[in-house]
């Protein structure tokens, strides 16, 4: 960012008569932008540094020589600044506008960008209608260029806006300009076509029609699309979206600069991936079962049905027959509502949510060590924090807005990274963030638990401790420095191929920071002893004295985008709407008085717990809103059994997936861009969803289907709109629900705190501090299941837009990996291991540690069923990621 | 009464005003002249730049001129045009109008959208005699508008292209190129 942040030093200058005050160091144009004097220009944007190449923005300053560009000035004590009532700039302007049009072809007309472009609003401004130039125009040979991008590089007005963004903001440097002078042309890096972040921030950036999207390509003119501000729905970062609508067609999606937690950019699912809403497989009427076949029914029929079944098992089995599962990529106010009705109406705690994959391991450790379920640092603190870690994030492509913050802190800012990824430097065709790690510490996905044990050591070694807490609770440091002397550092070699000097030289970077914020992402929360590895990296902060510092924190990232919701909402058995505890029989007594319902005091279930008692008989009807256990869960976790064994399932869902297929009741609900409502991103900010188009078919807003059947089983639960929801639970909930810009992040609590460093850390300290048993065989090879960039769960694999860029799933290695084993790109191999056995094709890719294979778990239909599948003590949390598997090429492939 | 003279007495007498007034009927009468045309046996000449039922013209190679821009739907005062544009099959990147529909029951013939249009693909012609049973039928689509220009407009342009080189790149399709994906 150009303007610094830091200095609260202002000077005064006058534009176009005008008196502005600004920080000392802001450019002349951002001033102009604040006294309301826009000045025109092509190749300055704000998040870029500026360089100063179109010279549209030329302007008069007193006591300068020549007219200077205000993109590239500083502001100064004193200036005097004339833009619009300078004759000489608006002349110069003029020639400018110009020379572009010289070589424009004036393509308006089919022109994606007309009526929205910037060279069409300045030449409307500057009235040029007559040319100097007699010359033919330039033209570019028209080449193929992407699936989702589309180039017309005779408007091109060769701004390197978009070279710029790629390479300052993604760091994926995919686009490189060639040729010089007017016959600069913007091609794809390499002589290929494009191939990307796909993230659209190129497209977005652009000033003119030059870069436009191909999904959108002449299905609109700008003045026909309605905008509707909302949050997309794919992962936890929750970037703002504006949804772009024609006659209720979804037509394009934008995020606007400076607006929401990711600042206008957005990633290939937020840009490309909206297409879901409009598939034609979505449901539009209730499903009964009928035999082996499904009817469509109305409302009354299924409702009336699903209601009364539920009563009839409550009735002959009790209320703890029942079971619930909830997506996290429904809003706060579904969820809310699911678990009051489960709760208040049905009379069970037995429900659990998608938070249960993994960001539980997060939110739990939060809660256990700082007393908090929220992340003690923001976006912001990201940003300008001076060091950080990651670790096991693979940030690009799971939570890729979090991930540009990181970048931001790193290439701008000159903060500090550590890196514990399972990932190797390399460059490919999408960013990579250990590129710009100062310590990247690679290890394979089953080796963070050790990695972290390692840096943990250092730091002791290092003697990088906090004294005052040190003196504070000395058995607890003790007993750490302990167990971490017991482990040699000969073993840990063993099992990261990491030697102690680097883990030294990470400890001492990581103790010089003074703001230090500590990224987890799935590789950690969602991979076996996720909640260990989490509360260490927690004991990381504490011991060294970080955790309480302000801007200090950790961060685990929630890969759905309502995961922090669903947990926040009650979805998850044993918490309560706030985060507060079942088991506390205040906090039920409380809830039940403002429900006017008694809240059952039975135990809270989890989604593994679930799936046992169904095994066994225990557990009789299931309902299941938005989530597809089928294909999530590898088979290995018994979930087809147990679904069988049920004598009643009901799915709420937008298409007919694997879960809903063996249902016996399928409502039909709306997706994000039907409804109102709200998410909670990764940080705990609360923003509001909005509906965009009409509900597809008879659809409904989960809420309102929970609602009426609370009223069909004579218990209910009535609401007008989601805005009493959110009413109800603002006052449920006081100071938890801040909707606004920047809520302040949550602070750590001191009695939490000294409540773990004295007693509670003793309960698992002995195994988190172990060395994990190591017993790979040699030729065996670690496949990691893993989220993919263009993907979101099964969900986005609705989106046509997404699958043009990945549509299969493929098997990835690193070439050497290959090579070694004879096996070249796009061959068929058999995966193997004592689970089965499944054919895929290989990709190869250099940024995949050798030893290790990754799948895109978005198509693991057929690879999940080699994944053994494992149970956290603590948390629940099913571990499903990871597993050991033989590679054989597949001769004749 | 006194007051009215000689002069007005006679013209009282002789039903003077009903004479003047009979003027013209009684002239016809010895000079008779047909004024009223008999339509539709006879028809008028209308002057060249009447403004009558719209038309889609192509250029003389037989493609169509519309580029589907969209901008004489964004013209017309009273909503009667509504275009969906796309791109052009087996030609990417070219711009057509997949649709076109004109609500003739709605246009005020005022020739805004026939202004609107940069490849000069709308057309008014001469054409006003469209009374009909049931006004859907002046519900007209594409190929019903581009009947109207064929049998209106014989002479047709060059394509734009050859027209003027500057425009070289206008609207040009590119076989090498894959089709957007739809659906
Ligand atoms: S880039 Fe702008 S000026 Fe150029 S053809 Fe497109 S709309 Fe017209
Ligand atoms: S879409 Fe691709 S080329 Fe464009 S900015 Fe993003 S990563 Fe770069
Ligand atoms: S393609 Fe657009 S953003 Fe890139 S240089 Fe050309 S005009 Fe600027
Ligand atoms: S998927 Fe995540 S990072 Fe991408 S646009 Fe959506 S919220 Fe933002
Ligand atoms: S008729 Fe002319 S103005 Fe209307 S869409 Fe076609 S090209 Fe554009
Ligand atoms: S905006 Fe200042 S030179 Fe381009």
């Amino acid at each position: 960012m150009p303007t610094p942040s830091t200095t609260t030093e202002t000077v005064t200058l006058t534009i176009d008569g005008q008196t502005a005050t600004v920080p000392k160091g802001t450019l002349v144009i951002e001033a102009a932008r604040q006294v309301g004097v826009m000045v025109p220009h092509f190749c300055y944007h704000p998040k870029l540094t500026p360089d100063a190449n179109c010279r549209m923005c030329l302007v008069e300053i007193e006591k300068m020589p020549r007219l200077q560009t205000s993109c590239s000035t500083q502001a100064t004590e004193g200036m005097v600044v004339k833009s619009s009532s300078s004759v000489q700039a608006q002349e110069a302007r003029k020639m400018v506008l110009d020379f572009i049009l010289a070589n424009h072809p004036l393509d308006c007309p089919v022109c994606d960008q007309g009526g929205r472009c910037d060279l069409q609003d300045f030449s409307h401004e500057y009235t040029a209608t007559s040319s100097r130039f007699q010359e033919l125009k330039r033209v570019f040979p028209k080449e193929y260029f992407s699936p989702l991008i589309e180039t017309q590089m005779n408007r091109c007005v060769q701004c390197m806006r978009c070279v710029r963004y790629c390479d300052q903001i993604m760091d994926v440097k995919a686009l490189a300009p060639t040729g010089r002078g007017t016959l600069t042309e913007i091609k794809a890096f390499g002589a290929h076509e494009l191939d990307c972040e796909f993230c659209g921030g190129c497209v977005q950036i652009c000033p003119v029609g030059a870069i436009t999207s191909r999904l959108s390509m002449y299905e609109f003119r700008p003045w026909m699309l309605k905008r509707t501000d909302s949050v997309c729905g794919y992962c936890g970062d929750g970037c703002q979206i504006t949804f772009q609508t024609k006659d209720n067609a979804l037509i394009e999606i934008n995020s606007t600069q400076g607006s929401g937690r990711n600042n206008g950019d957005l990633c290939a699912r937020g840009y490309f991936g909206y297409h879901v809403s409009e598939h034609p497989d979505r449901l539009t009427l209730p499903l009964i079962r009928k035999g082996d076949e499904f009817q469509s029914v109305q409302w009354e029929e299924a409702l009336e049905l699903v209601g009364q079944q539920l009563l009839d098992v409550k009735a002959k089995y009790g209320a703890d027959a029942i079971g619930g599962l909830i997506s996290g990529r429904c809003t706060n106010e579904d969820i809310y509502v699911f678990q009051k009705f489960m709760r208040g109406v049905v009379g069970t705690n037995r429900i659990d949510s998608s938070a249960r994959y993994g960001h539980l391991n997060g939110v739990h450790a939060l809660q256990r060590v700082q007393g908090t379920h929220r992340w003690s640092v923001s976006f912001e603190d990201i940003e300008s924090a001076d060091t950080l870690l990651l670790v096991g994030t693979n940030i690009t492509e799971t939570n890729p807005i979090t991930g540009l913050k990181v970048k931001e802190a790193v290439k701008r800012r000159g903060a500090k990274l550590i890196t514990i990824e399972a990932l190797n430097p390399a460059i490919g065709s999408i960013s990579n963030i250990v590129n710009l790690a100062q310590q990247h510490l690679g290890v394979k996905p089953t080796g963070f638990s050790t990695a972290i044990l390692g840096l943990l050591k250092a730091v002791v070694e290092q003697s990088i401790l906090d004294a005052e807490l040190q003196g504070k609770a000395p058995a607890y440091f003790n007993a750490i420095s302990a167990r971490l002397q017991a482990l040699s550092w000969d073993a840990i070699f063993a099992q990261t191929g990491l030697a102690s000097d680097l883990f030294t030289e990470a400890a001492q970077v990581f103790g010089q920071g003074k703001k230090v914020v500590v990224l987890v992402g799935p590789g950690v929360l969602r991979s076996e002893g996720g909640f260990g590895m989490t509360m260490n990296l927690m004991d990381l902060l504490l011991i060294t004295g970080k955790l309480t510092n302000p801007g200090c924190g950790l961060a685990p990232l929630a890969e759905e985008n309502n995961d922090q919701g669903a947990f926040e909402m009650g979805g998850t058995g044993a918490v309560l709407p706030g985060g507060t505890s079942l088991g506390d029989p205040a906090v039920r007594e409380n809830l039940s008085k403002a429900w006017g319902r008694p809240i059952p005091d039975t135990p809270g279930s989890s989604l593994p717990q679930l799936i046992e008692d169904a095994q066994q008989g225990k557990l009789k009807a299931l309902f299941v809103v938005g989530e597809n256990p089928l294909a999530s869960l590898p088979p290995s976790s018994g979930i087809h059994s147990a679904l069988e064994k049920l004598d009643f399932l009901v799915c709420q869902e937008l298409f007919l997936t694997e879960t809903a297929q063996k249902a016996h009741v399928v409502l039909p609900a709306c997706s994000y861009a039907e409804k109102d409502g709200t998410f909670t991103n990764t940080e705990g900010h609360i923003q509001s969803v909005r509906t965009a188009i009409d509900m597809v078919g008879e659809s409904r807003p989960d809420w309102e289907i929970f609602s009426a059947l609370s009223v069909m089983m004579n218990n209910p639960m009535e609401y007008g709109d989601v805005k009493e929801i959110g009413k109800e639970i603002r006052n449920l909930l006081p100071g938890t629900r801040t909707l606004g810009p920047a809520p302040l992040p949550a602070q750590p609590d001191s009695s939490a705190i000294a409540r773990y460093v004295t007693t509670d850390y003793q309960r698992d300290i002995a195994p988190r501090y172990q060395l994990p048993v190591n017993d790979a065989a040699t030729d065996e090879i670690t496949l990691q299941v893993s989220q993919s960039l263009f993907h979101s769960g099964k969900f986005s694999r609705k989106a046509k837009g997404l699958l043009q860029v990945e549509a299969t799933g493929k098997i990835y290695l690193h070439p050497e990996e290959a090579a070694r084993r004879g096996i070249s790109d796009g061959d068929m191999v058999k995966v193997s291991n004592s689970l089965g056995e499944v054919l895929t094709p290989v990709g190869l890719r250099e940024r995949i540690p050798q030893g290790v294979a990754t799948f895109p778990e978005h198509f693991d239909e057929e690879i999940r069923q080699l994944l053994p599948y494992k149970v956290d003590p603590e948390t629940q949390v099913p571990y499903y990621k990871l597993a050991r598997v033989h590679l054989k090429k597949v001769v004749g492939s | 009464m006194g007051s009215m003279n000689l002069k007005e007495w006679v013209k009282t007498l002789t039903f003077y005003e009903l004479l003047l007034g009979m003027k013209a009927t009684l002239s016809h009468l010895l000079k008779y002249k047909p004024i009223t045309l008999q339509y539709p046996h006879e028809k008028k000449q209308l002057p060249s730049n009447y403004r009558g039922m719209l038309a889609l013209l192509r250029y003389d190679d037989g493609t169509e001129k519309c580029v589907g821009c969209d901008l004489c739907e964004a013209a017309c005062p009273s909503r009667v045009i509504r275009v969906v544009s796309a791109e052009v099959p087996e030609e990417p990147a070219k711009r057509y109008s997949k649709e076109y529909y004109m609500d003739m029951t709605r246009c005020l013939f005022c020739g805004l959208c026939v202004k609107a249009c940069p490849v000069d693909a709308l057309g008014m012609t001469q054409e006003y005699e469209w009374a009909v049973y049931d006004k859907r039928q002046l519900h007209l689509n594409k190929q019903q508008l581009l009947a109207i220009g064929d049998r209106n407009f014989p002479v047709r342009e060059k394509r734009l292209e050859f027209q003027h080189p500057n425009v070289a790149y206008f609207n040009v399709g590119f076989k090498e190129i894959p089709q957007k994906d739809v659906e």
